[in-house]
């Protein structure tokens, strides 16, 4: 192939990966399901590296597509067969801090949680928490607009990211800043999903830690009565730092995983985090627990130190590996809808359960209305995938209809652009097309990702007719 | 399609075919009228659609005065963070378009923050919606964030839903200090963890604003508790300044040393007034005589991508540019 010639020739040896060994590890990102051989593996070291490979690949008509640290659960960073993966993980350095100013400049590289540690000398933290922050990295955070268990009360990436530096195509650097007038192209540019540029520089911006925090944990006793408490809190005026619930089967399965003391005869439970100043924490942890008193919880306990706080932390943040213990795949959806459709939501879950003969366990970011579904699947079981993914793009549809949205913080990726298609209507879905050529002319940045064609959403709505079995697989994924 | 919007569709559809530009216009308080272009009001498209205070979101049609909403939002004690300033007759659908943010922004985030979907027209009429109520939504490239800002050049906003918060008591101190002094506390506060809702510099005062329950303030030397007053005469900042001296709003890096001529320093330092006769040499810096007139300081490269949006937008220029 040229083009991999042409990158050998431009790059350090070390950083083109070709073959298929070395190649294995990027074949997919979080969603496994999905893989593709591509036809190389660039690793720059540079931001000009970057530049050269982007030109390179311009010149040979062959598609980019750009990786952090490969945590997506959505498919954005699955490889093209006749396309390279530009894996910016060497772009690792935190290139400023100003703790007076409370920014941090990074490279796309820098994982996550490396830029709260480097900061907290300082007293200061990055806010945005994705469950997978040990791991992902700061450049595919901004790319996926990722939110966490904190965003309720601090934001997703977008609120938190103050200017970025991004290639396009030809290699050529622009930058997006808060300050600019007009047009906000940087909040464009959060959860783009890898199409409109490659981001090599983010600032971003840093917050005091909070003085004190305390967890409330609620049992209850029936859903409903759990999704009505979130209300109540809500209602009164508290921002909760994390508002989390989870249903009977989560519960369980975490209390067997991380024996926390969770009480596993709860039909629902709710962990709900408050934080800031001292003298606030403690008047908000009481209004808090007299609150989900009065809603119905029949058990409730307030973590007295960081100790019992960490700890009651850990099942509810060990959930999915809890409940993939009871499976060999679990395949996790990430839907977002009304809260006051939650009771609904989760009997039509257990309704297609039951349908599809899969099992299914809920955890659900209370605040924000954002519902993990796990599904339950052997993919060695004939069908079972095809099974969950149909289950999983009926949930999603019913997160549409309730007036909710398909994803909350995972990204479209490849695995949602059928539930786009539900989601959006053909005048809408242009105008992404249009501001993707905008951007990138060529149709090289992560072709076929985040934004469905026409096409194949025509194709979906004939098959909609049909609809109960439908043989996704069969679908040419573009 | 609700009957107002049919009918603005049906106004954009008619200036296309008539080679007609049209200004969009809220409460005609902000960007002044054009000759050359025909209005295009939304006052009569107003109104609340939805508000479920537990969810947090309300949703208002673009042509809802300011003080509505924001009158609906106190009777459930929830607010708009973002704080828009209030130039009299102020609508959401032109706050949104000119991105305005109050004092609170560097702790509380700006407009676009709080936006979590917008219905609009496009230049060929047609109606289209993006995002939604969801206070997270990653599903498609986030229009409704992008548009806030465009001053009506590129879409006709119709209708939007908004991420609201709860209500909070606020008090604000003073003490009286240099400017460059107040610069560096208000830096250094901003890193503690007060609950800080403000923090300027005017008249020769440091004003901070914390929300909420907090440590005792006033046991600090200088330190005084005043009303929330400043917070108003900063947002809008209108001051009298003598014949022949402008007023530049610079946005920079929060902790820049003082600036010449500076009257003001908003939003935690990020903001400084000038009041001079010529304009400052900085790379944000807009003149601001109430026209909102754009900056104009884009390079090529972004020039060339804000065309491109525009086209895909307004393929027939309908509406009025920048």
């Amino acid at each position: 192939m040229q083009v991999v010639q042409a990158l050998q020739q431009a790059l350090p040896n070390t950083s083109v990966l070709t073959s298929e060994e070395a190649c294995r590890p990027y074949e997919c990102d979080a969603l496994s399901a999905y893989r593709e051989k591509p036809l190389a593996v660039v690793l720059p070291e540079n931001i000009d590296q970057v530049k050269r490979v982007l030109q390179i690949c311009k010149a040979h008509q062959t598609p980019v597509i750009t990786r952090g640290s490969g945590t997506g659960l959505a498919g954005g960073a699955l490889p093209l067969k006749e396309g390279i993966v530009l894996g910016l993980s060497k772009l690792n350095k935190i290139l400023k801090i100003d703790p007076l100013q409370r920014i941090a400049v990074v490279e796309p590289g820098v994982r996550n949680i490396q830029v709260t540690q480097a900061v907290e000398p300082f007293g200061l933290y990055y806010a945005p928490d994705p469950s997978s922050q040990i791991a992902c990295s700061i450049g595919g955070n901004v790319a996926e607009n990722s939110g966490g268990v904190h965003c309720l009360k601090y934001g997703l990436t977008v609120h938190n990211v103050t200017s970025i530096r991004v290639l396009n195509m030809a290699g050529e650097e622009y930058v997006f800043d808060e300050k600019d007038d007009g047009i906000d192209l940087l909040a464009l540019l959060n959860g783009s999903e890898g199409l409109l540029g490659v981001i090599v520089e983010i600032k971003l911006k840093l917050l005091p830690k909070p003085e004190a925090a305390q967890l409330v944990m609620a049992a209850f006793s029936c859903v409903k009565a759990c999704a009505e408490a979130v209300t109540a809190v809500l209602q009164e005026g508290i921002i909760p730092a994390g508002l989390e619930m989870m249903d009977r089967f989560s519960i369980q399965a975490a209390e067997d995983f991380a024996k926390v003391g969770y009480p596993t005869d709860a039909q629902a439970l709710l962990l709900c985090e408050v934080d800031g100043s001292h003298d606030q924490v403690q008047v908000d942890a009481q209004r808090v627990a007299e609150i989900l008193t009065g809603q119905g919880a029949y058990q409730i306990r307030v973590s007295q130190n960081e100790r019992e706080r960490t700890a009651l932390w850990q099942g509810r943040k060990n959930a999915f590996p809890a409940v993939g213990r009871y499976s060999p795949d679990y395949y996790c959806m990430d839907g977002t809808i009304p809260r006051s459709q939650l009771a609904y939501v989760l009997e039509e879950i257990a309704k297609l359960s039951q349908k599809y003969d899969l099992r299914v366990a809920n955890v659900f970011h209370a605040g924000d209305g954002n519902l993990h579904p796990l599904i339950l699947y052997d993919a060695n079981q004939p069908g079972q995938l095809q099974r969950t993914e149909a289950f999983g793009c009926d949930i999603l549809n019913l997160c549409v209809d309730v007036g909710g949205t398909i994803t909350g913080e995972h990204g479209v990726g490849v695995e949602k652009l059928n539930s786009m298609c539900h989601q959006y209507q053909g005048d809408e879905l242009e105008i992404f097309h249009g501001i993707k050529a905008v951007f990138d002319d060529t149709g090289l940045l992560n072709p076929g990702k985040a934004v469905p064609t026409l096409h194949r959403c025509a194709e979906l709505g004939q098959m909609h007719v049909h609809k109960g079995q439908l043989p996704f697989a069969h679908l040419e994924r573009f | 399609m609700e009957q107002t919007v049919k009918l603005l569709a049906e106004q954009i559809q008619q200036a296309r075919h008539e080679n007609q530009t049209l200004q969009i216009v809220g409460g005609n308080s902000k960007v002044p009228l054009n000759d050359t272009a025909q209005v295009l009001s939304i006052q009569e498209h107003s109104g609340i659609l939805s508000y479920e205070p537990a969810e947090l979101v309300i949703t208002a049609r673009a042509g809802t005065r300011l003080q509505e909403l924001q009158q609906v939002l106190a009777e459930k004690k929830q607010m708009l963070a973002f704080e828009p300033p209030e130039y009299g007759n102020s609508t959401i659908g032109g706050t949104y378009a000119c991105a305005l943010t109050g004092p609170a922004r560097p702790f509380r985030g700006k407009l676009r923050d709080y936006v979590l979907g917008t219905k609009l027209l496009d230049g060929q009429g047609r109606a289209l919606s993006f995002g939604g109520k969801m206070i997270k939504n990653v599903a498609g490239y986030d229009v409704s964030r992008m548009l806030a800002g465009s001053k009506g050049s590129m879409a006709l906003v119709t209708e939007l839903s908004l991420k609201v918060v709860p209500l909070v008591e606020e008090v604000t101190y003073r003490i009286e200090m240099p400017e460059c002094e107040a610069i560096v506390l208000m830096n250094q506060l901003a890193g503690t963890s007060l609950p800080l809702s403000g923090a300027a510099y005017y008249g020769g005062y440091f004003y901070y604003r914390v929300m909420g329950a907090h440590p005792k303030q006033t046991n600090r030397v200088g330190v005084e508790a005043v009303d929330n007053q400043v917070w108003q005469t900063l947002n809008p900042f209108r001051p009298k300044l003598p014949p022949g001296q402008k007023l530049w709003r610079l946005d920079v890096e929060s902790t820049t040393p003082c600036i010449d001529g500076t009257i003001a320093v908003g939003m935690c330092g990020s903001r400084r007034w000038v009041a001079s006769e010529h304009k400052p040499e900085h790379p944000y810096v807009t003149l601001w005589d109430e026209r909102f007139l754009p900056r104009h300081n884009d390079g090529l490269g972004v020039q060339k991508i804000k065309q491109g949006l525009k086209k895909v937008f307004d393929p027939y220029h309908v509406f009025q540019d920048l």
